[in-house]
């Protein structure tokens, strides 16, 4: 990734070449749809593997013109839908609403608003003196520090994004005034960022839920595989988050240690009982969330929406940190992020109606199996293609896409629904803080002033860390299934 | 004339949205409270009355019967249509102010005047795409019988099912006035991503690098 951002620096585009590229990157997918409209013609004939491939090329295709994701996912369904099969297109109107009717998908507006209200609502900086207070005296002390209040401020918003602009906007100016290097707290706050989405509540483990639920595919033993529920997976997700806070930790303390980097003062006990209850209202809030989902007293949709509520009354009531005045444009902020992702998540929806219809993920399954592919090959080419996916794609996307295309497959091969939903997360997690799509790295980089080229130095160690963590989540199941397991939920 | 209609569907339009958003919130809220008040002050009159406190026992009776007396569930369905709703305007508004994520790694390393082809392309081909839908939703609404209501608010379908046709041919609005922006005065749709901090994408890199 390095490489490819200093090649960016060093070959200036060139006309003719751009001209070029630019007139391929329209022409090629007008062609692929005469392709399609000569066969619907008859003039060639296309097997049906070939209409399968001409699909994902178009997907393709559209794409990289640059266009909204969710617009290519439907104008490739619309063309295969029209020309190459028998099925009515006046369903597709429908199933853009019949996607989106569902209790469950609305977890999502519900937990973006919660986390628009706690980043500016003074949530974040009463977590991070209570997490300062506590280990702020070893070494790297406030970068420690940075991972617990990530982490903390993880479980109580489901996202990335809105960990690193809570946490990362007091937590980075805070580390440079204590003498540490940017290129230090820059990392550690982008990496522990994401976070964001493996800690439940996680937007995108609702997301997954989401894309996978109601599929049926059949497990190696011929039985009909279940598919996660939000419950099951935030469980799963507590484990693996607990995990890699710390190993993001020890990363921290390695290298401050090494590098001699300050520590702070100790607190004293009354020091830190003062801190912790200062930050107790925001702290309150991870007990409401998971003790709530978990003790059946709530939905995750309701929990998300008395999560939305809470987070309103601590920020403008409590912490007041936020202005009545000031409420609706967070509400219009996160209805237009919930919005996208509702927008993705319609159009995928019909995306991956069309996929099962035309029985494509099975006969990928299939053809798999047919390859004496195993377990092992299965997850690591997961893997490989969902670390590349996460170079050109919004994480959100790449959940709605490949889920439903994976989640048979490895239904096939036994792979457990909710240890695939958090493997999937945790490759998410690591294509936030590369370039150049990675999301946590430009709101670290609108926050310290950083390039990116920069930036994507400072976060190698933890970057490694990540990836070492991601060869775990992937190979031992136990780091996900064993807490969903002993709460008798799976 | 035409910039203060546009200006009034602007703010018309970000109006309806925060308050779908925020009215879906509270009613979802006061479901979840409602219920639980209800099935604890039901608890709590049987505990009072097994451990004689007469007074307690009655006090939550009455709650208990005034709660249930409220009939809550068409709570989660009107949330539900609301969030529908928000989901479709809000997309439409998501196009004006640049919202939708795309893969813009390819374009943003091409030269600016090879740019704009594939810009105007693809903002075409948004617009081809939601003008069809909103057609389409348009069709499946016209043919719907008019009779036929959703199960708990018992409002018409034809009237909820009125935001695909509205939503989509209103984003499609919005993708021809980007257009025309953009071909006037060459303002790139930018990508905001809705954060405080802009993300600029891949903008800086090969910024520095046409210089």
């Amino acid at each position: 990734m390095i490489s490819l951002s200093q090649t960016d620096k060093a070959a200036a585009p060139r006309p003719l070449a751009s001209a070029v590229t630019a007139t391929l990157i329209v022409v090629i997918p007008i062609a692929l749809a005469l392709l399609c409209f000569a066969a619907r013609l008859h003039i060639i004939e296309l097997s049906h593997a070939v209409r399968a491939e001409l699909l994902f090329a178009l997907l393709i295709a559209l794409m990289a013109t640059g266009m909204p994701i969710s617009i290519a996912l439907g104008l490739s369904v619309l063309t295969y839908l029209f020309i190459l099969s028998d099925v009515d297109p006046k369903m597709v109107g429908l199933k853009l609403f019949t996607s989106l009717d569902r209790f469950e998908i609305m977890a999502i507006p519900f937990f973006i608003l919660a986390g628009n209200f706690l980043t500016t609502g003074g949530v974040a900086r009463r977590m991070i003196d209570f997490a300062t207070s506590l280990i702020g005296h070893w070494y790297g002390g406030l970068g420690l520090a940075g991972v617990i209040a990530c982490a903390l401020f993880a479980a109580i918003s489901g996202s990335s994004v809105a960990t690193v602009v809570g946490i990362g906007s007091i937590m980075l100016p805070a580390l440079l005034q204590n003498g540490y290097p940017p290129r230090f707290g820059a990392g550690v706050i982008a990496t522990s960022g994401a976070l964001g989405i493996l800690f439940p509540p996680s937007i995108n483990l609702v997301i997954y839920a989401v894309a996978t639920s109601g599929m049926q595919p059949h497990g190696p033993d011929g039985a009909v595989v279940d598919s996660a529920s939000v419950g099951q997976l935030f469980m799963a997700g507590v484990v693996p988050g607990l995990m890699l806070a710390t190993m993001l930790g020890a990363t921290t303390w390695y290298r401050a240690w090494r590098n001699d980097y300050p520590r702070m003062q100790r607190s004293n006990w009354p020091q830190c009982w003062r801190a912790f209850r200062e930050s107790f209202w925001g702290l309150f809030l991870i007990v409401l969330v998971l003790g709530g989902i978990y003790s059946g007293l709530f939905t995750p949709t309701e929990a998300a929406a008395v999560a939305a509520v809470y987070a309103f009354v601590i920020a403008v009531f409590v912490y007041k940190g936020l202005r009545v005045r000031e409420v609706p444009a967070v509400l219009l902020k996160a209805a237009s992020m919930s919005a996208m992702i509702l927008y993705i998540i319609t159009n995928a929806a019909v995306f991956s109606w069309l996929l099962t219809s035309e029985q494509i993920p099975q006969s990928m399954a299939g053809w798999m199996t047919a390859q004496g592919f195993g377990t092992v090959v299965f997850l690591l080419v997961t893997n490989i293609v969902l670390l590349a996916a996460g170079n050109f794609m919004d994480p959100a996307a790449i959940v709605l896409i490949m889920a439903p295309i994976l989640f048979p497959m490895a239904a096939t091969l036994g792979v457990n629904a909710v240890h695939l939903g958090i493997l999937m997360v945790v490759n998410m997690e690591v294509g936030l803080c590369h370039p150049p799509v990675g999301l946590n790295l430009y709101v670290a980089s609108g926050i310290t002033g950083m390039g990116i080229a920069e930036l994507t130095v400072a976060v190698l160690p933890w970057l490694a860390t990540m990836l070492i963590f991601l060869v775990m989540v992937t190979y031992i199941p136990a780091i996900s299934l064993w807490l969903p397991h002993i709460l008798g939920m799976l | 004339m035409w910039r203060l209609l546009n200006l009034l569907l602007d703010r018309l339009e970000e109006w309806i949205i925060a308050f779908l958003i925020g009215a879906a919130t509270i009613l979802t809220f006061i479901a979840v409270v409602h219920r639980y008040g209800a099935s604890n002050s039901a608890f709590l009159e049987r505990w009072a009355a097994m451990h004689g406190l007469v007074i307690l026992a009655q006090a939550s009776d009455r709650i208990y019967i005034s709660l249930a007396a409220i009939n809550l569930s068409w709570a989660q369905e009107l949330a539900t249509y609301m969030f529908v709703w928000m989901a479709k305007f809000g997309a439409a508004l998501g196009v004006r102010t640049g919202i939708h994520v795309g893969v813009d790694v390819l374009v943003k390393r091409l030269s600016l005047p090879a740019r704009r082809p594939v810009i105007v392309f693809a903002l075409l081909c948004g617009a081809l795409f939601t003008g069809v839908i909103g057609t389409l939703g348009g069709i499946y609404v016209h043919d719907l019988d008019p009779d036929q209501v959703s199960p708990e608010l018992e409002w018409p379908s034809w009237i909820i099912y009125l935001c695909i046709p509205l939503g989509s041919y209103l984003m499609c609005y919005r993708f021809l006035q980007v257009m025309w922006r953009f071909l006037r005065t060459g303002s790139e749709p930018h990508q905001s991503l809705g954060l405080e901090y802009e993300a600029p994408h891949a903008d800086t890199l090969v910024g520095e690098a046409a210089e």
